[in-house]
């Protein structure tokens, strides 16, 4: 078992001295791959599920007809949904609640809307300052969907071949 | 010690001699204070640059160039920071176990020689001297473990506790050789038996003695592979788990002083401390043949590149494997050395030789 | 009164302060840690002897390893202060009879000393220049006490033998761990690599088809 080679390995450190090599050489090789946060972005990918959004047809109809499919399937309970019906006699939603302290970010009320009105968008760069902020109110979802629409239009294109 | 140089006596003559002494002394030890607390102040950030680098990351670099004021930042934040006693705490000793690491921390640099002729305290028993406080400093460790009154805390302390009773006794084996060779306790004479040429640096006639007392430093220090005293995945941080702000700052100045003082002694008791390595090739320009700070600083720091090297290569040891490795490896190995070295001495080989 | 004797005064103080407070203190672990604090005030006491060889063996020896241990199996106790104190008054003539006893043969023996020779002063003691009072400790303890000095390393070996040697019985069922087999442990010793003709499984659905997803 014991041979004099293993002898020597153990009293020479061999095998400690080849583990320092290898720190060594990324030390002094290997570059640093940190990415510098705020000045530099790691590349997103069209499918990534940020902040929530509520988009409108291009006629300024708002999408969401109240299913309530998003609030069955969301796995965290956090979306609330109320409808009525609305003053030109479709089916629109008085309250839709997002709380975001719940979301998970799973991206399961975007794949269950069947008419594409509940998106997540690329934005991650958000913060709360109060409590109560955390609520996405419809008005809030819908603020950001008309702000975004042409980033969110460009995400669903360029993955719709995928579906 | 140093006598008292002339300007001194002629700024301050109306006072007595002792006190012209004592405010002498005092100035020269809080200079050597300052410098050590921002040694090791930069020494922090060192570390998480280099091992951030080794580790493919960067490191801190944001507060100040290339995270130079990165250390300030973090001193102000714990600053800032309450201290909580616990309440089944026994207070004094757990205000007072912080200030017990630290101060033989700091106390032993006084006989360290910074460079030809300077220590800040010249004495005889020099060696001796840096072992007894070196080994009193686990009463900070010890005493924090216990007065926390917390499990974790306490087995840090016991770890802590057994750790550096053992190595301290391969660190003092692998230093008898050391002093045969040198024939003093006394540190500038160390130095100076080293004197001549690189090839008679101890180093090169121990090496299993200076490979077993860095590597007991390292245990000493309570640093990886050695740190099952904090073992953060088993016992959260050990003894320092209930310590904030500057309490735990202090437990922190005590290890780094530590380190740097593990890592100029080994470079005093091996390679020469102040000594040029270039001192015998006549062709070298002078300024690079005398010794001076500037070579003990360059040892020093290639010791603390180690000491990170090590961190960042080495997996935590086991607890009996860091006994194992203390009792039944180290102390066996720095006794045959002695006895070789012993068989040097008797034929005369080596840089000793008269 | 000069520096010296200020000094002297001060730590003996306290040096007696912390000795009573190491028979006093309730905590067993307060009593080590003043034993530990009286250890330093008298290698300081040593100090302003000039004699730093045991100052500094003192602070070595008892205070950073054998205080060390003390406190090691100190804390680890949980005494029970009560039951220790049950017999203190039954007990306590027989200790105070050997108090005094104790006290008195030191009596007598510092009395006889202070007969015959008169105590040196220590400034009066010629120091040259470049003696070291740690050579010549050594000087002493190999020439003139080198058989009692040899003697005690050989008898504390001993002990050192002894200790390990009631450790190192082979005890049956004993588990333990030989690290130097398990560091030269190679993969060859504990797997076989096999070489087999691969088997064609038949295409999947043909029988567990209700398992596919």
């Amino acid at each position: 078992m014991k041979t004099p080679a293993s002898f020597f390995k153990t009293f020479f450190l061999t095998e400690l001295l080849v583990g320092l090599y290898v720190t060594m050489r990324q030390f002094v090789a290997r570059p640093n791959v940190t990415v510098q946060y705020p000045e530099e972005k790691t590349p997103q990918s069209p499918r990534y599920r940020g902040l929530h959004a509520q988009r409108r047809y291009a006629n300024g109809q708002e999408r969401c007809i109240a299913c309530k499919l998003c609030e069955a399937v969301c796995p965290a309970l956090a979306i609330t949904i109320e409808s009525d019906v609305a003053a030109d006699g479709t089916r629109r939603t008085t309250r839709y609640d997002i709380d975001l302290f719940k979301c998970i970010f799973c991206g399961f009320c975007e794949e269950a809307c069947p008419v594409d009105a509940i998106v997540e968008t690329r934005i991650h760069e958000y913060h709360f300052e109060n409590p109560g902020e955390n609520i996405m109110t419809k008005d809030k979802l819908l603020a950001i969907g008309d702000r975004y629409e042409a980033m969110i239009a460009a995400d669903k294109a360029a993955d719709a071949k995928y579906r | 010690m140093n006598a008292i140089p002339d300007f001194v006596n002629t700024l301050l003559p109306f006072l007595p001699e002792w006190i012209r002494a004592v405010v002498f002394y005092g100035v020269v030890a809080l200079i050597l204070f300052i410098s050590v607390i921002l040694t090791m102040a930069f020494l922090t950030l060192a570390e998480r640059r280099v091992i951030g680098s080794i580790q493919a990351r960067i490191g801190p670099n944001r507060v100040g160039p290339g995270g130079l004021l990165q250390p300030f930042a973090d001193v102000l934040k714990l600053m800032l920071k309450e201290i909580v006693i616990p309440t089944a705490s026994n207070k004094f000793l757990f205000i007072i176990a912080p200030l017990l690491a630290v101060i033989p921390a700091l106390a032993a640099w006084a006989v360290v020689p910074l460079w030809p002729g300077f220590a800040v305290a010249d004495i005889n028993a020099g060696l001796l001297y840096l072992l007894a406080l070196s080994s009193a400093g686990v009463y900070g460790v010890i005493l924090a473990g216990w007065a926390t009154n917390s499990k974790y805390a306490f087995l840090g302390a016991m770890r802590a506790a057994a750790q550096m009773v053992a190595y301290e006794i391969a660190m003092g084996f692998a230093l008898v050789g050391v002093v045969m060779a040198a024939g003093s306790l006394n540190l500038g004479d160390i130095i100076d038996r080293q004197a001549g040429s690189h090839f008679s640096y101890f180093f090169w006639w121990m090496i299993p003695l200076f490979v077993v007392y860095f590597i007991s430093g390292v245990a000493e220090t309570n640093r990886a592979p050695f740190d099952v005293v904090e073992g953060e995945s088993e016992i959260v941080a050990g003894f320092h788990v209930e310590y904030s702000g500057m309490a735990f700052a202090v437990f922190f100045v005590a290890e780094y002083v530590n380190m740097i003082l593990i890592s100029a002694l080994t470079s005093i008791f091996f390679f020469g401390g102040w000594l040029s390595p270039f001192e015998s090739w006549s062709f070298m320009p002078e300024f690079l043949r005398a010794g001076g700070f500037h070579w003990l600083f360059l040892k020093i720091s290639f010791f603390l590149f180690c000491y990170l090297w090590f961190r960042a290569t080495f997996p935590r040891y086991r607890y009996d494997q860091i006994m194992r490795l203390g009792w039944k490896v180290f102390i066996p190995v720095t006794l045959v050395w002695l006895a070789v070295l012993g068989v040097f001495f008797a034929y005369d080989i080596g840089p000793w030789s008269k | 009164m000069s520096i010296t004797e200020i000094l002297f005064y001060a730590f003996s103080g306290v040096l007696l302060v912390s000795a009573v407070g190491v028979i006093t203190a309730r905590n067993p672990v307060h009593a080590a840690l003043f034993l530990v604090f009286s250890f330093i005030n008298s290698a300081v006491l040593w100090l302003l002897l000039e004699a730093e060889f045991l100052a500094i063996v003192l602070v070595l020896v008892y205070v950073g390893a054998v205080m060390v241990l003390f406190l090691f199996v100190v804390m680890m106790l949980d005494i029970n202060i009560a039951q220790v104190r049950e017999g203190f008054t039954r007990y306590a003539p027989l200790g105070i009879l050997i108090a005094l006893i104790v006290v008195a043969e030191i009596g007598s023996v510092v009395y006889v000393k202070s007969l015959g020779t008169e105590v040196t002063p220590v400034a009066q003691v010629a120091v040259e220049e470049g003696y070291s009072n740690t050579g010549a400790l050594g000087e002493l303890l190999y020439t003139k006490y080198l058989y009692p000095f040899e003697l005690a390393a050989v008898i504390l070996l001993l002990a050192i033998v002894a200790a390990i040697v009631l450790t190192m019985r082979q005890r049956v069922g004993l588990k333990q761990q030989d690290v130097a087999a398990q560091v030269s442990v190679r993969a060859k010793d504990r797997i076989r690599v096999v070489k087999m003709a691969p088997v064609i499984e038949p295409p999947a659905g043909s029988e567990q088809g209700e398992k596919q997803p």
